[in-house]
Parts: C-alpha cells; sequence; structure tokens
C-alpha cells in the first residue's frame, strides 16, 4: 500500500472511531412519551356520521403529497385489497359503507360514510342489518352512487379471481367458508348474493342465518366500496380502481408510481372524514426502507412534503430520536399489532409452568433487544390497548424486568424443558437469546430450535407442532374484541392445520363465553371482552403477553396532517396537506 | 521437510554473499555454503520484514484463540452474559463510543447488551478453527487426488477431472442455502437443538466439498510436469512402488504451492463464514462467530459505530496478515516469482 493510501485508510478509520467516541451516550432524551387514551365507539348519534369533516388546524389547499414506499402496493382494487399499504391509500379514492373516525391518539368512532348511520341492527338479534345510503354521494363520472352499486362491490367479492380481500361478508352471507361455491359471482352476475338485497336505491339489506353483530366493523373494509358494473374491468380494476373518494387514478406506472388527482364530483358535505387538500397524491414505489427514511430525514426538495410509509428502521432509530430537528417531523404511535410469546398448551399443561414464564419475562430487555420503545411497547394484556373497551390489567405483576424469584418459587424447584420454536430471520434471532437467558435465569432450561423463516408460520399453525414456545402475532382487522378472543382462544375451532390458535388452548367454559359475548349488541361487547381477557389471563395464562409494535414515521417539514391510524398502525392519509 | 528431488542429495548452491546482508558472512566472504533449499527459502523469509510483521500478529492471534478459557477466566465476563442494565431506552449502550469502560473494553452489542470483547475472543476461536480445519482438508483432498490423477493419468485422470468440474459447476451458495437445514433436520429432531459442533462440522463439510478442486488442480498439473523428469523415471525403473513414487519423489517437490495455497485459502474461508452468516446458513446466534458479529453489527453502522468497528478490524487484520503471510511464502519459496 502506497504511503498516501495507507494515511487516507488511517485517517477514515480514525475519523470513524472519533465520530462514534466524541459523544458520549448518558441515556437522556431517550424517554418517549406515548401514553394515550384509548377510545372506541360505534357512533349513535347519525350526526356522526354526517359531512363535513372537521377542518384540520393550519391546513392547505394546493400541493403535491409524495408517499414513498419500498414496494408497489399489492391491490388497488377495493374488493381484493388487504394489505397494509392497500388498506391506508383505499380511502383516497374509496369510500365505504362505514368508516372510523381517527384523531390518530386511540379516540375512535365508527361512522357511517356512505350510509347515513353505522347500520341498524333491525330486530335486535344482528341477523338483518340495514343500511340507509346518504344523498349526494357520487362516483368520479358524476353518476350518484346507490345501494346497487354497493350491492355489485360486494357480489364481485365473491368471484375467485378476484381473490385477495378480506371474506367476512362473503362468508357470513354465505354462511360457509365456502363463499364461491355455494353462489358463483360470474354465473350470476345480474343478481346478487343471498341475504343481501337493495329493496329501494337508499337501502341495502343484509340477512344473516347466524348472528354477526360485527358487520359494522365488517363493512369498514373495502370490501364494501361501490362500483358500477358497466365499469367492473375485473383484474384489470387493480390499476385503475373507478373512484368514489376524494381522488381519483390520473396515471398509474405499475410498481414505480401511482398519481392521484382531485375528484370533482366528490363532495365534502357528504363525508365525515376524508379531506382534499392536496393537488395531487404521488406515491412513489422503489427506495428500501433505509433509504426512504434517509431522503426524507434530509429533506430536500419534493421530499419535503413527503413521508416515508416504511417505518424508521432500527438501525436509524437512536440517530433520528436524539436529533431535536427531527422532532416535529416524526409521529410516534404504538399499533394495534400485538405480539405474544405463545405457549403450546397441548404440550405445557402444568398452569403453574405458564404462570411462572409470565412471571419471568423481562418486557424490559426483550424491548431493548428488538429495538426499544420507538419499535416496542409493553403489554400485559392479550388484546392491545386499541381494542374498543380496553382494560389495562397485569395478571401476573412482576415489574418491568419480571420477577425470578416468584417464578422460581411457582416452579417449585422443578426445570421444566421447554423448546422455543424461532423463525432463522433477523427479526426473531434477536429475540431467541434474550428470551433464553431470561428464561433460564429464571429456572427454565430453554432450547433454541430454528425454524426456515418462510415455513415457521405454516408449521406452527399446525395442531401437532412439537415446539412449546413460540412468537405469535395478531393484527386485528377492527378494534374488537371480537375479532381477537374466539379467533385466538376458542378450542372448538383447532383444526389439523391452518390454526389461528396456536396456542391450542382449550376450555369450554371460555368458549361459552365467547358465544354469550357473541350475540350482544356490538356497543355492549367491548367491557365485556376486557372482563373476559383478565379471566383468561387470570385463570389459564396460554400466552406471555409480550408487547405492541409501535410505528415509528419521520415525514418532509412541508408535510401536515399525517397520523398514525389507530386501526391500522400505519400513516393515513385523509388528513394529509401540503404548508404553503 | 526436505525439499531436495532426491533424498539427501543436497544441492549446493552458491551463495552470494555480497547482495543485501552483509552482517555475520563478511568475513568468510569467499566461503562455499551448502545449503538446502529449505533453508534457502527460511533465510529468505526471515529477511522479509512483512512477514516477519504478518507471522507475529498470526501467532498472536492463534494464542488468543489458544488461551480463550484463560481470558474468560480472567476477564470475569461469559460470552452469553448480558449487560442490559447499560443500555438506554433504545438499546444502545450507554456512555463513550458504544459503552467501552474497564470492565467492559470493546463495550456492549445493542440491544442485547453482551461483552464484544469476549464474545470476539470466542469468535477468533471458531473462525480460525473452521478456517483451518476446512483448510487442511481440502489440502488433504486436492493433493490426494491431484496426484493420483496427474501421476497415474489415463481413465482415473479423467474422472477426477470429472468429478472436479462438475464440483466447480455446482452453484455454491444455493447448494450451502439448501442443504444446511436440511442436513440438521436429517440428523435432529424438531425439538432437539443442533449443538454448535455440528454446526461447525457443517460448515467444515461444505467448505472442504467446494474448495478442494483448486488444489487438485494445481497438483495435478505439478505432478504431470514432473512425472515425465529423469529422478522419476529413474525412481520407476528402479522399480519403486505407487507409494514411494508419490510420497517421496513428487509431493516433496510440489510443497511450494500447496503451501501457499493454504496460507490463501485459510483467510478466503475465514471470510466465507462471514459470508454465510449473512445469508443465514453460518452458525446461530448461539456461537459466537465473527461472521454473525459483523453481520448483526452492521445495521448499526450510523448509530453505534464502535460496534461495527472492533469486529469489522479484527478479521480485517486476520485476513490480511494471512494474505500477506501467504504472499511472502510464496515468494521465499519460489525464487522466480520474487520482484
Amino acid at each position: 500500500m502506497r504511503p498516501r493510501a495507507a494515511a487516507a485508510a488511517g485517517g477514515a478509520i480514525a475519523l470513524v472511531v472519533a465520530l462514534g467516541a466524541c459523544s458520549e451516550n448518558t441515556g437522556e432524551g431517550t424517554t418517549v412519551d406515548n401514553t394515550r387514551q384509548q377510545t372506541g365507539v360505534i357512533a349513535t348519534d347519525p350526526k356522526d356520521s354526517k359531512g363535513p369533516a372537521a377542518e384540520v388546524a393550519g391546513a392547505s389547499k394546493g400541493g403535491t403529497f409524495t408517499i414513498i414506499r419500498e414496494t408497489a402496493i399489492s391491490h388497488l382494487d377495493p374488493q381484493r385489497t388487504y394489505s397494509f399499504a392497500g388498506l391506508m391509500a383505499n380511502p383516497l379514492f374509496a369510500r365505504y359503507l362505514t368508516t372510523w373516525k381517527d384523531d390518530g391518539k386511540g379516540g375512535l368512532v365508527l361512522v357511517g360514510d356512505l350510509a347515513e348511520t353505522p347500520g341498524t341492527n333491525v330486530n335486535n338479534d344482528c341477523k338483518v342489518w340495514e343500511f340507509k345510503i346518504k344523498d349526494g354521494v357520487k362516483f368520479e363520472d358524476g353518476s350518484p352512487i346507490t345501494s346497487k352499486e354497493i350491492a355489485y362491490g360486494i357480489a364481485r367479492s365473491f368471484n375467485p379471481d378476484l381473490a385477495g380481500g378480506p371474506t367476512y361478508l362473503q362468508e357470513w352471507l354465505a354462511d360457509s367458508p365456502e363463499f364461491d361455491t355455494k353462489w358463483d359471482f360470474k354465473k350470476n352476475k345480474t343478481s346478487l348474493p343471498p341475504g343481501l338485497t337493495t329493496p329501494d336505491p337508499k337501502t341495502l339489506r343484509f340477512e344473516f342465518a347466524k348472528p354477526r353483530c360485527d358487520l359494522p366493523f365488517a363493512v369498514s373494509l373495502p370490501t364494501s366500496a361501490p362500483l358500477k358494473a358497466d365499469k367492473d374491468t375485473g383484474v384489470n380494476l387493480d390499476q385503475r380502481p373507478f373512484s368514489s373518494g376524494p381522488y381519483k387514478v390520473a396515471k398509474n406506472q405499475v410498481g414505480v408510481q401511482l398519481t392521484l388527482d382531485r375528484n370533482p364530483h366528490w363532495d365534502a358535505n357528504t363525508d365525515p372524514v376524508r379531506h382534499q387538500y392536496p393537488d395531487q397524491f404521488v406515491w412513489s414505489f422503489g427506495p428500501t426502507q433505509d433509504a426512504a427514511n434517509n431522503r426524507v430525514i434530509a429533506d430536500n426538495g419534493a421530499d419535503q412534503s413527503a413521508v416515508a410509509f416504511n417505518y424508521v428502521p432500527a438501525s436509524l432509530v437512536a440517530r433520528v430520536a436524539q436529533d431535536a430537528t427531527l422532532k416535529s417531523r416524526s409521529i410516534l404511535s404504538p399499533t394495534p399489532s400485538a405480539n405474544q410469546l405463545v405457549i403450546n398448551n397441548q404440550r405445557v399443561k402444568d398452569l403453574k409452568i405458564r404462570q411462572a414464564l409470565n412471571y419471568a419475562i423481562d418486557r424490559e430487555g426483550l424491548i431493548k433487544a428488538v429495538g426499544g420503545q420507538t419499535v416496542a411497547q409493553p403489554i400485559t394484556t392479550l388484546m392491545p390497548p386499541s381494542t374498543i373497551g380496553y382494560q389495562a390489567y397485569d395478571a401476573y405483576p412482576a415489574g418491568a424486568n419480571g420477577n425470578l424469584e416468584k417464578a422460581k418459587e411457582l416452579l417449585g424447584g422443578q426445570t421444566p424443558e421447554l423448546v422455543l420454536g424461532v423463525a432463522d430471520n433477523t427479526g426473531e434471532q434477536r429475540i431467541a437469546p434474550q428470551l433464553k437467558g431470561n428464561l433460564e435465569r429464571a429456572g427454565f432450561k430453554i432450547t433454541v430450535r430454528n425454524i426456515p423463516d418462510d415455513a415457521k408460520l405454516d408449521e406452527i399453525k399446525k395442531k401437532d407442532n412439537p415446539w412449546d414456545l413460540y412468537i405469535g402475532n395478531w393484527a386485528a382487522d377492527w378494534p374488537s374484541g371480537a375479532s381477537i378472543l374466539p379467533v385466538l382462544y376458542d378450542g372448538r375451532t383447532i383444526k389439523a392445520e391452518g390454526n389461528s390458535n396456536q396456542s391450542y388452548f382449550n376450555d369450554p367454559a371460555i368458549s361459552a363465553e365467547f358465544d354469550r359475548i357473541l350475540t350482544l349488541e356490538p356497543a355492549k361487547q367491548g367491557p365485556e371482552w376486557a372482563k373476559l381477557d383478565q379471566k383468561i389471563m387470570t385463570e389459564h395464562a396460554p400466552v406471555v403477553p409480550l408487547y405492541v409494535d409501535v410505528a415509528y414515521l419521520v415525514h418532509g417539514s412541508k408535510a401536515g396532517g399525517v397520523f398514525v391510524s389507530s386501526v391500522f398502525g400505519y400513516p393515513a392519509f385523509v388528513n394529509a396537506y401540503v404548508k404553503q | 521437510m526436505s525439499l531436495s528431488p532426491v533424498e539427501g542429495a543436497a544441492l549446493a548452491e552458491i551463495e552470494s554473499t555480497g547482495d543485501g546482508d552483509g552482517d555475520a558472512a563478511a568475513p568468510k566472504a569467499k566461503e562455499f555454503v551448502g545449503r538446502s533449499p529449505g533453508q534457502l527459502a527460511w533465510a529468505r523469509l526471515r529477511r522479509d520484514r512483512t512477514a516477519l510483521v504478518s507471522a507475529v500478529m498470526l501467532v498472536f492471534f492463534v494464542l488468543v484463540a489458544f488461551a480463550v478459557p484463560l481470558i474468560e477466566a480472567l476477564y470475569g465476563i461469559g460470552p452469553r452474559e448480558q449487560f442490559q442494565s447499560r443500555l438506554d431506552g433504545f438499546g444502545m449502550p450507554l456512555g463513550y463510543a458504544g459503552g467501552i469502560t474497564g470492565e467492559h473494553w470493546f463495550g456492549l452489542e445493542p440491544g442485547l447488551g453482551r461483552d464484544i470483547f469476549i464474545r470476539m475472543v470466542h469468535g477468533l476461536r471458531t473462525s480460525l478453527f473452521i478456517a483451518f480445519a476446512a483448510a487442511v482438508i481440502t489440502a488433504a483432498i486436492g493433493i490426494l487426488l491431484g496426484t493420483l490423477a496427474g501421476y497415474l493419468g489415463g481413465w482415473l485422470d479423467a474422472v477426477i477431472n470429472w468429478i472436479t468440474d462438475l464440483t466447480l459447476a455446482m452453484p455454491f451458495l444455493i447448494i450451502a442455502l439448501a442443504l444446511t437445514p436440511t442436513i440438521a433436520l436429517r440428523f435432529y429432531g424438531q425439538r432437539e437443538a443442533v449443538p454448535p459442533a455440528f454446526q461447525i462440522g457443517v460448515l467444515i463439510t461444505i467448505f472442504a466439498l467446494f474448495n478442494w478442486t483448486s488444489t487438485a488442480r494445481l497438483v495435478r498439473g505439478q505432478v504431470i510436469a514432473l512425472r515425465e523428469r529423469e529422478f522419476v523415471e529413474a525412481a520407476r525403473a528402479s522399480g519403486a512402488g505407487l507409494g514411494h513414487m508419490l510420497f517421496r519423489q513428487l509431493l516433496p517437490n510440489i510443497w511450494a504451492p500447496i503451501l501457499v495455497s493454504f496460507s490463501l485459502a485459510v483467510p478466503s474461508f475465514i471470510t466465507s463464514e462471514a459470508a454465510l452468516s449473512f445469508i443465514g446458513v453460518g452458525l446461530t446466534d448461539e456461537t459466537p462467530s465473527f461472521g454473525r458479529m459483523i453481520y448483526r453489527s452492521l445495521d448499526y453502522l450510523q448509530t453505534d459505530p464502535a460496534y461495527v468497528f472492533f469486529p469489522g478490524i479484527t478479521i480485517f487484520a486476520l485476513v490480511f496478515a494471512f494474505n500477506l503471510f501467504g504472499d511472502a511464502l510464496r515468494d521465499a519459496l519460489d525464487p522466480k516469482s520474487s520482484r
């Protein structure tokens, strides 16, 4: 090596070391306050469902708002939308029967969107529901939206060619998981699925065989977006959805950029949540999570009115959080995506061992291992705090770092040997040594078994999987206990493969409670779910609740009105504006 | 080890004492000194300052690797011990430069809070062991197949060449990706942990399986060149057996290129081990290794550069020393190639 090159290399190394060494990390300013009061209700007052939505303070019209994301949105067709990006993009160009009025701080109200109210429970048995459609709602070509178009939208979701979206409405109407064989959309394009009727252009009526009290929530998903039959381009609707919302697709370069222009036929007076501030929305695809966030942090040119859709990556978190100038440009919010250490109840039958695991868990250490408080927030409940009716409790109070003594006491001197199955991806490989160290200090003997990442989910969903412990994650489609507890803990649903009940918890008394609460009115269910949550944890401890994922976003200095959806945990754009 | 073509009959070389070192040779300037090529190589090696420095570094690394239990006992911290109370709310180490203190010499890992120094010492041992073992096995297979193919020729040569070509054509990464989990599943049940010794064994096997080809080709070429030389023909005419021909006549003459290829293979295995960790088929996190450490640390380049620096600079020094030493060895053994 020539002396000059050597000097340059030496200098570079010295610089790196100096940069790292010159500042002392005292741990100050790294606590992030994200306490929030989570409330969620279904609007009983029809006024709540009326437009226009309240003006956003400081908002102004005009400009182009950019959203940078690594991969393209998998589906734009509302009936096929189920990804988080799709669910956040859809409200810009699609309206639903109901929607969430969300203050971004956990205050949620379910209001009518195209419907005047969030549904009428006709006989109070949750079997017959009616929705009255608002006056003055229009498509992007100016034609009025009636119950017929909404019904057609739901009908086309039965088409197996248009799969990918949620299947609640289809399964409930057909009263069968194989809904596409019960009612064939392609053969009955002019009729409607069983149970779905349109008595007049202003009324949409659902009739179910069983009580479906969660219907108002289910129709807040894009399945209920309207479509005119003559505008249905089948699979091509994915490239250019027919708009009913404040924006319409102007140009779609698939996989590169999606440009949305104002829809002049959208009437703010009919819409309780959406705004139409920017002239244009641009979804730009391609930059990696790191690149997108670095661009937005740099805040140059068009990026000033941009937001990075993907969260700040763990490697940049410390830098962003400690930069005071970025504070006003970052959003931090817990999401409803809850993570548990799932205990395989078929294998770990001893309640004391499950309780000991709950006492032993060091949530603070675990959260440090996954990236800190901007990545995860501890929970001790089965339902995440964003659930309607949520009540905080800790059935096994052991402090932030766990109570090893209490755990050892419950184990009574024995050393249970448990096998922890972890995916061989970066995230879970970070958790595995942490959990092993933590639990072994509490008197367990933990064997870590790696599972190939792509197979892990399928494997742990098999009833007779060979592991005792694994990491589970659940993000509900709507913030009701009904979409969490019965799905995850109803033992009667356990089948050979594809189980959501990954703890294989089965208790007849708890299952009976599910049945009882599910037939209650949606508004009355919330507190009941919270009570049942605590009952399951106290009496059975089927899992160890660990943490909820935290959304951490940065946006440009001219981007305003962005908030993290309390329902899905990703940035919502209904209030977005460009600062002038 | 003797490098003479014919055992015992040392090829005398007249060493000119005038060029280069004029220290002890000056008084007996006109004397003829008989030296074997081995002695000559050693003399050249000793004169090479780069070789000296890199050899000292290598000895140091090997000593550290051997002394791991001793270092751990003196240092008083285990490779799996966690010090999370010394991390801030983001899991970043408190204090200067990634948490360097008198207690933790190279600081702490962000997140898990394990001591970087002791994990590096352990990782050094793992990496050196894998690299040395793989290089020895590679060389052994390569020498055996190469000499056989080169000396015997005929159909055996054709078959070995064919196998070599086949091995060279196989995509290393894809097979490593497909093979490692499968082998683990074959030998260990779904509820058994795969012990580190097994993972290390698999890694060594995979390296050996894919890397013997270059040594085999090298040796084969050398043997073919020697096969027709007079001393070989003389031995053959005297009725020497195959073993004698291979190990007494041919091999002693091709040690030089083999040694060089060995010394260059070791660092390439060290970096390969690190590279395999990048695609997740190396060792698991429970076994400290350089590959895993560097893989994990890269995420923290912007936020905790010290974590990247220590393992990075060490693996750099290790591989650099090996390569320099390999070059110096080649220069010493093969004077024709010297600058």
